[in-house]
């Protein structure tokens, strides 16, 4: 704790003496460095975000909580971009003293950090907003996303009734799913739709797993467990190195559903790989698995490949 | 690393270790209630597959909590969590009563399982905060409690999600510790 706290304190004075020194011999300030000398994606973003997150230029901090304030006002989409992210960054530009026609290619790259950041930011406040949202028998959109799911995992067979056994066979609990979305709420019925319509091969290939004789477990159950792990991942950030480092999409609710693919993929092939005894080994290889995905999504260099596609014969 | 364990060893009285068993049927919130006790989030449960086990402090023990899904096909593996248990919890959703007597027959099976003889039995009837949930008494006599000669027992209406009642049932427990053979 001592060590920490020394650290801490000698960062706070070291950090700019250090900026200093590197800009007078480099002629570049920090954000220049960064944008020009890490890779693009989550090694430049999360760079840019945390020299950002420190700076203690006023205007610098400005422009942050302004970003901030456009986040919860729900108004950063793509296509308020231009009215947005114009005037922070050529505020920026002018604090920093870059002249704009030499350095062209750090405008192009710092503003696409700037999308990244705050998508992600945005991202976070929606993805909130759907796990709050309970699940509503009464509603009929939930009703009928209910139904949908069923008929695109199961397409061969029809449901005989809402309420019915034959939602154990996707692995639900009950005779009603409704119960069993708890704390995830829509936001694990969003992410199990998801998964079933945009790969359909996937979602049957691990579907028919999850009824394997000996190492079956309970799709839809293990598939809420796993949305609540794609949550936590989001909400403290360790999503980002997945999220940007996707060179055709900013982060958003697609993205975050594909995140989830790629969790329930995974999870799916390490479940088979381990050969539980039974499902009560579940929260011991959920765990691993945690484990496993933390560290991947530590080293910023990870690139994450949905290789689902292929995946089945 | 030898000194500190012989020291926390000499100082954690073994005796005020306990084994806590929560079973109930899905949905009953066992879960909740297993982050209520560790006074962690309960915004956030998600359905048990498998198990959770989290340890706890409370008057003095050190409360090994083991909450088992309740899902039907996991039940069958119950009867591998009964060895040493000291108490047992069954959690009940007093608005479900649909389900009233499938979980009432699940608690007579239970009770009946020669690992779990004599081991005291808290029931939290749980839901209470809503419109719909049948008030403690009523619960007790659908499950037959006032049957029961062969050990102690209690009931606790309680709010899971809010914490209302769960102090006053662990309280209980604390007081019903069985003698260790």
């Amino acid at each position: 704790m001592i060590v920490f706290n020394v650290w801490s304190l000698l960062q706070w004075y070291l950090r700019p003496i250090i900026k200093w020194l590197l800009r007078k011999t480099t002629k570049l300030c920090e954000l220049q460095r960064i944008c020009y000398g890490d890779k693009a994606g989550a090694a430049r973003t999360c760079n840019v975000e945390k020299s950002l997150m420190l700076s203690r230029t006023r205007d610098v901090q400005e422009v942050v909580s302004f970003l901030d304030a456009v986040v919860l006002e729900k108004r950063f989409t793509p296509n308020n971009f231009y009215s947005i992210l114009d005037p922070s960054v050529s505020i920026i530009i002018r604090v920093k003293k870059i002249n704009p026609k030499l350095h062209g290619s750090f405008i192009v790259s710092f503003r696409r950090c700037l999308e990244q950041i705050w998508s992600y930011r945005s991202l976070v406040n929606e993805i909130e907003e759907l796990r709050k949202t309970q699940f509503d028998s009464n509603n009929v959109e939930h009703e009928e996303k209910l139904v949908r799911l069923w008929s695109l995992l199961v397409p061969q067979e029809p449901l005989e009734s809402r309420i019915t056994k034959q939602w154990q066979y996707i692995g639900f609990q009950g005779d009603d799913p409704k119960t069993d979305f708890r704390g995830m709420g829509l936001l694990g019925l969003e992410n199990l739709l998801f998964f079933a319509s945009a790969y359909p091969q996937a979602s049957s290939h691990v579907l028919s797993h999850s009824q394997h004789p000996k190492y079956g477990y309970t799709f839809a159950i293990v598939g809420i467990n796993l949305t609540s792990m794609a949550y936590y991942l989001l909400k403290d950030g360790s999503a980002k190195t997945f999220m940007f480092n996707d060179k055709s999409c900013l982060p958003s609710a697609t993205l975050f559903h594909k995140f989830y693919c790629y969790l329930f993929y995974e999870f799916d092939k390490m479940w088979i790989e381990s050969k539980p005894q039974n499902i009560m080994e579940f929260s011991m290889i959920f765990k691993k698995f945690e484990n496993a995905i933390r560290i991947e999504l530590a080293d910023p260099a990870s690139v994450f490949r949905i290789n689902i596609e292929v995946d089945t014969v | 690393m030898g000194l500190l364990n012989i020291l926390k060893k000499l100082r954690s009285n073994p005796d005020k270790e306990l084994r806590l068993l929560l079973l109930g049927l899905d949905n009953a919130g066992k879960t909740t209630l297993l982050k209520q006790l560790a006074s962690e989030d309960v915004n956030h449960v998600t359905p048990t597959a498998g198990f959770n086990i989290k340890s706890v402090l409370s008057n003095g023990f050190k409360l090994n909590v083991w909450d088992i899904g309740g899902q039907r096909k996991i039940r069958p593996y119950w009867r591998n969590y009964f060895e040493n248990t000291d108490i047992l919890i069954y959690v009940v959703d007093c608005s479900d009563h649909q389900r009233l007597e499938e979980t009432s027959l699940e608690l007579t099976e239970l009770l009946q399982d020669e690992k779990l003889r004599g081991v005291p039995l808290l029931v939290y009837a749980n839901k209470q905060d809503l419109a719909t949930a049948l008030p403690a008494s009523e619960i007790a006599q659908h499950l037959g409690l006032h049957l029961i000669r062969d050990r102690t027992w209690q009931i606790q209406a309680c709010v899971a999600t809010d914490g209302t009642g769960v102090k006053e049932g662990m309280e209980w427990v604390c007081k019903n510790i069985p003698v260790k053979k």
